[in-house]
This record gives structure tokens, C-alpha cells and sequence, in this order.
């Protein structure tokens, strides 16, 4: 019998991978539906970035929004400077059959970029920990949002496009839901790398970062390298999703990933369970569906209150209150629950019967 | 060539001079102790010694290299582990974790390895994860591999910390009262792992403590301090009857 335990939910995830495509290149999702689903991998891959630092190494980062938009725009920089015809860069590089073959340079581009923006956050980590670790990571959220805002070359606050033409050369190559794949090969490739990395000795070394520092050090850690890796490794993935943001909506612009971004990241990461990839994961997914949910609910409650006379009819409901709502589902979490759903704990030590079928740990 | 050379060392905190002109060595091979009352300085020398502070002056040579500067680390990587006085275990890792993470100096892969799963990444994880399970099962811990730190009872915590010590294959171990806390039966289980590991590692060790039992059941010599100076060396027994650290413990008859 071929033994299939640790290939169980690759297999599986393979499956449902290859459905999804198969139902989007059959036009059997529509627009809305498919940019849902590609919004929910990038979300996985933002917030299970994030808990590389905020879960296993117990710093506060609030700023994680600035490496994707690092990611965001150097993604988007290469894929015009690659495939597209620009005032900024002139003709394109390559011709547009190469798009699929060269798209994850443009991906591995902005991972290295957002990757060295981490250092900004990375190198202050030596010695400030915790509440002032956080204040930096604010400030360096602005810092990158304001430097992108202020280079009139790419748009400045206008934003920037014309990413939409390599994701359509890709297309007139071969005629795939492209984004869907690569937002799932990223998905893929973030679990994979935070899961081997936390499962080995040497990643463990953030843990015993977390846990206590003194002691990593004077046991032969590192501590200092370990610190810029983790950083390195979060921000660079986080940068992976700022790339595939951009390419599925096609135009960036730097406010989008500013604190409320990096908000939504922390949403994401304390409901999951800090230092829990499939908790993250499913809060990652539950997340992005409550928001748009939400979207339905409003305008839906707004009618409900004005007809049985609750509300003044000058005042309407709008989508604003999506962000009162998720606010005030954190302020329950972790008044109720301050561990998140999982905790530190993976659905395997919750349902141990899994670990016939995969493990995360 | 002695193991552990350390120079006239001064430490000042501030308008603190909680070490003096403290100067000592000692050999391959040696098991030896540091005694002093409260406040003496012992634990700073080794926070100096392990590179955890850098000293004012003086300098620390360990098997011919200069240490004090580096990194503990550095240090550590040379070949001296040390455990603390208030234990510092790793308390949401399991107690194998902890074990391995001591192996982190002589891991011999990096980032990538772990990454793409390379050969050398198994192989060092094997060899690592060997021998840890060698020094659990040494230290009398096996049933308790998957433990974490956290739920054990005190006794065992602290000889998790010495276990995890070893891992790192140290030829020079600090102790920093390895006793202080347990009863009499733990003190008798930790003697009896000092004297085994000191024998099948061929370990120097050096280590802070105050119960007389143990110094005088393990230790060759002592060195005793006061106020950051050495007032007395000698075996326990000669320290037993030296008038100054009588006077240093117990205060002055004539006051």
C-alpha cells in the first residue's frame, strides 16, 4: 500500500487547487466570486507572514503593511519594466510569451525588495524590544508609505497601473485563470516555507527568542541573525502578497497599505492564534468573507433600521461601520479569548486524529 | 596551559565596584567551586566569563583565546555552557526542544537548508536529535521528552537546564547553584550526575553554590569572595576552618 501520511493534505490541497482552476477556467465563478477567492490567498499569505513575527517571536509588529507595499510596487515596477510599454521605462523588456515563464522573477523581485525593507525594522530589534519595537514598526510603516507617496516617477499619489497588461499576455499565452494559479502557488510556498522553517532546529531559535532571550544567546543562538532572518523571511513573504495584490487588482496606491492594512494583518493573526499556522489560515479566510459579508449586511441593516423607524432618516449606515464591527470583534477576542482561536496550538494537537493526515508541526 | 585564565577582572557598575582585581585559573579537568555570601559578586563573574557583560578591566582566556568581547554566542560555539541561577528554560518548548536548540552552535546549516530540506539539513537534525536523546537518557529524563519545562516539578527543571547544557558539548561547564531550591533527595540525584557527567565527559566545571554538602562532596578547590574580592582559596576543607571566611559568613566576634 502506498503510504500516504504527510502527503495527505498536499494531495488534497493539490485537488481542491486544480478544482478551483478547473471552475474558473470553465467560467463556472463568477468575477466577484474568483476576486474573493484570490483576496483570501493573499490575506493567507499577509497574516501568515505577520505571525512569523508577531506569533513565534513574540514581537509587536504594526507595520507589516509597508513591506507589502514594498512588495506591491516593486512587483509592479518589474512587471512593467518587463512586460509593458511605459514612459518610465520605455518598451518592454522581454515579449509577452515570455509573461508566465518570467512572472516569478517579477514575484521573487519584489520578495528580495520588501525583504530588505525588513532590515529597517530588523536592525532596531537588537535592542529595543516590545512596546518600542512596535512604535518603530509604525514609523517605518510611514516611512515607506511616505518615500513611495513622494516619488512622482511612479505615480506618487496617484498610484500606479499597467500591470493588467502582463497579466493579460499571460492569458494570450495560454488561456489560464493566471492570478488564481500564482496566488496559490504563493499560498503554498508561504506555508511551506514558515511551516519547514518553524519545524526546524534552526527556526526554532525565534522561539526561543520568544521565550526567553537571555538564554537563546548565551546557549548558542545567534540572537541577533535570528532576528534579521525572521524579519527578513516575514517581510520578504508579506512582500509576496503586496506582489499578487497588485497584480490581481491591476493599480496600486500607497495609502492602501497603510496602518489599516497592517491592522487587518493583526485582526487576522490574533483571532487565528498566534503562532498557529492553521489558525491563521482559517482566521485569514473568515476574516476576508466577514468584510465582504459585511459589504451585504449593511445595506441590508440600514433598510431594516430605517423601516421600523430606529434610525433618523438623514443618517444612513454605510460601510464605515464594517470597521466598527471588526474593531469591536477584537475588542471581544481578547477580552473573551486573548489567545486567538488556536492559541500557539495547530488543529492537529486540537484534533490529534489528523495527525493521521498531516501535521504542521 | 590551564583551561581558564582569567586576569586581575574590575567590574564597575556605575559607582558600584562589584568586582576587583579578581584573577584565577583553573585546569583541564578541574571541578571546582565559587563561594561567597550574598552580594559577593559570583554571578557577575559569570555573566563576565560567559560574555554576557563586558568587563571594565581585566581580561578572560579560555583554552588560549581571548574571550571577554565576544558574543556569548562566540562563547558558547568555544565550548562553555552555563546554567542560571533562576532557571531559564525554554517553557512552550517540549523538553527534546530544548535539548536540540542547545545544538544551535554546531548546527552546520543555514536558512536555506532548512528551507529546501537539503541532505545536510537531515543529517544534522539527526545527528543533533541523537544526541540529545543520549545526554536525556544520561540525565535520567527520557520518560520526559515531550514535556514541557513548565509543568515539571522544580527538581527536574533545573537538571532539564543542566541536561541542556551538555548538548551544546561544552569542555568547561559553569554551574550557577545548580542546588538552590531542591531538596534533600534532588541534591543527592545532582551530585550524583555532576560526579557522572564530570567523569564520562571529562568536563571542567565550575560552579557557584552554597550548600556545604555539595561543595564538599564535589569540589577539589574553592575560591571564596567578598565584596568582589577574593578573600581565601583552598580545599573545602581548608576553607571550613579559615578564619576570614568565617568572619565573612557569620560577621565579626569582637563587634
Amino acid at each position: 500500500m502506498i503510504r500516504l501520511q504527510g502527503y495527505t493534505i498536499n494531495i488534497l490541497m493539490g485537488i481542491a487547487a486544480v478544482t478551483l482552476v478547473g471552475l474558473a477556467h470553465a467560467d463556472m465563478l463568477d468575477g466577484y466570486t474568483l476576486q474573493i477567492i484570490m483576496l483570501i490567498g493573499i490575506n493567507c499569505v499577509f497574516a501568515t507572514s505577520l505571525n512569523l513575527v508577531n506569533g513565534y517571536m513574540g514581537e509587536f509588529s504594526c507595520g507589516h503593511g509597508g513591506f507589502m507595499c514594498v512588495g506591491a510596487y516593486v512587483g509592479s515596477l518589474l512587471s512593467v519594466m518587463f512586460f509593458g510599454d511605459s514612459k518610465l521605462f520605455g518598451t518592454a523588456l522581454f515579449p509577452p510569451d515570455l509573461a508566465p515563464f518570467l512572472f516569478p522573477l517579477v514575484l521573487l523581485g519584489a520578495m528580495f525588495a520588501a525583504a530588505l525593507a525588513g532590515l529597517i525594522v530588523a536592525l532596531p530589534s537588537f535592542k529595543t524590544r516590545d512596546d518600542y519595537l512596535a512604535i518603530i514598526t509604525i514609523a517605518a510603516n510611514y516611512i515607506i508609505i511616505s518615500i513611495i507617496e513622494n516619488i512622482d516617477a511612479i505615480g506618487g499619489p496617484r498610484g500606479f497601473s499597467g500591470m493588467t497588461k502582463t497579466v493579460n499576455a499571460m492569458r494570450d499565452f495560454i488561456d489560464l485563470p493566471w492570478m488564481l494559479i500564482w496566488t496559490l502557488i504563493g499560498v503554498f510556498v508561504c506555508v511551506m516555507v514558515i511551516r519547514r522553517l518553524m519545524t526546524s532546529t534552526y527556526g526554532k531559535g525565534i522561539s526561543a527568542i520568544c521565550q526567553n532571550e537571555v538564554a537563546a544567546e548565551m546557549m548558542g543562538v545567534n540572537t541577533n541573525r535570528v532576528k534579521i532572518m525572521a524579519f527578513m523571511v516575514s517581510s520578504g513573504l508579506g512582500g509576496l502578497s503586496g506582489a499578487l495584490y497588485a497584480h490581481v487588482y491591476g493599480y496600486v496606491n500607497a495609502q492602501t497599505f497603510g496602518l489599516l492594512k497592517s491592522t487587518e494583518g493583526l485582526v487576522m493573526v490574533y483571532l487565528g492564534g498566534m503562532g498557529s499556522i492553521s489558525g491563521v489560515l482559517m482566521a485569514a479566510i473568515a476574516f476576508t468573507l466577514l468584510v465582504e459579508v459585511l459589504r451585504f449586511v449593511l445595506p441590508w441593516l440600514n433598510t431594516a433600521l430605517h423601516s421600523i423607524n430606529l434610525l433618523p432618516s438623514s443618517y444612513q449606515v454605510d460601510q464605515i461601520w464594517t470597521w466598527v464591527f471588526i474593531p469591536l470583534m477584537l475588542i471581544l477576542l481578547m477580552h473573551r479569548r486573548p489567545e486567538g482561536l488556536l492559541g500557539n496550538r495547530e488543529l492537529t494537537d486540537i484534533f490529534p486524529s489528523l495527525k493521521r493526515w498531516f501535521t504542521l508541526k | 596551559m590551564p583551561l581558564l585564565k582569567i586576569f586581575s577582572l574590575t567590574q564597575r557598575f556605575g559607582g558600584l565596584q562589584a568586582l576587583s582585581d579578581f584573577s584565577f585559573q583553573m585546569e583541564e579537568h578541574e571541578l571546582v567551586g565559587l563561594i561567597g555570601p550574598n552580594g559577593a559578586g559570583k554571578t557577575t563573574v559569570f555573566n563576565i566569563v560567559s560574555g554576557f557583560y563586558k568587563p571594565t578591566e581585566g581580561s578572560v582566556v579560555f583554552d588560549r583565546k581571548q574571550i571577554n568581547g565576544l558574543k556569548p554566542h562566540q562563547i558558547t560555539a568555544l565550548g562553555m555552557a552555563r546554567t542560571f541561577q533562576n532557571i531559564r528554560l525554554w517553557n512552550n518548548l517540549t523538553v527534546m526542544d530544548n535539548l536540540r536548540l542547545a545544538g544551535y552552535a554546531w548546527l552546520g546549516y543555514n536558512f536555506w537548508s532548512a528551507i529546501l530540506r537539503t541532505k545536510r539539513y537531515w543529517q544534522a537534525e539527526k545527528d543533533i536529535d541523537n544526541h540529545a536523546r543520549e545526554i536525556l537518557e544520561i540525565m535520567e529524563l527520557t520518560d520526559y521528552a515531550e514535556e514541557f519545562p513548565k509543568n515539571l516539578p522544580y527538581g527536574l527543571q533545573r537538571r532539564v537546564e543542566l541536561a541542556r547544557a551538555l548538548v551544546s558539548k561544552p569542555r568547561l561547564l559553569l554551574l550557577d547553584e545548580p542546588a538552590a531550591g531542591l531538596n534533600s533527595a534532588d541534591v543527592d540525584d545532582l551530585i550524583r550526575h555532576i560526579r557522572w557527567i564530570h567523569d564520562k565527559f571529562k568536563l571542567s566545571i565550575w560552579m557557584i553554590e552554597h550548600q556545604m554538602k555539595v561543595v564538599t562532596a564535589l569540589c577539589q578547590r574553592l575560591t571564596v569572595i567578598d565584596f568582589g574580592c577574593i578573600i581565601a582559596t583552598g580545599t573545602p576543607e581548608e576553607i571550613q576552618n579559615n578564619p576570614s571566611v568565617i568572619k565573612a559568613y557569620l560577621g565579626d566576634e569582637t563587634l
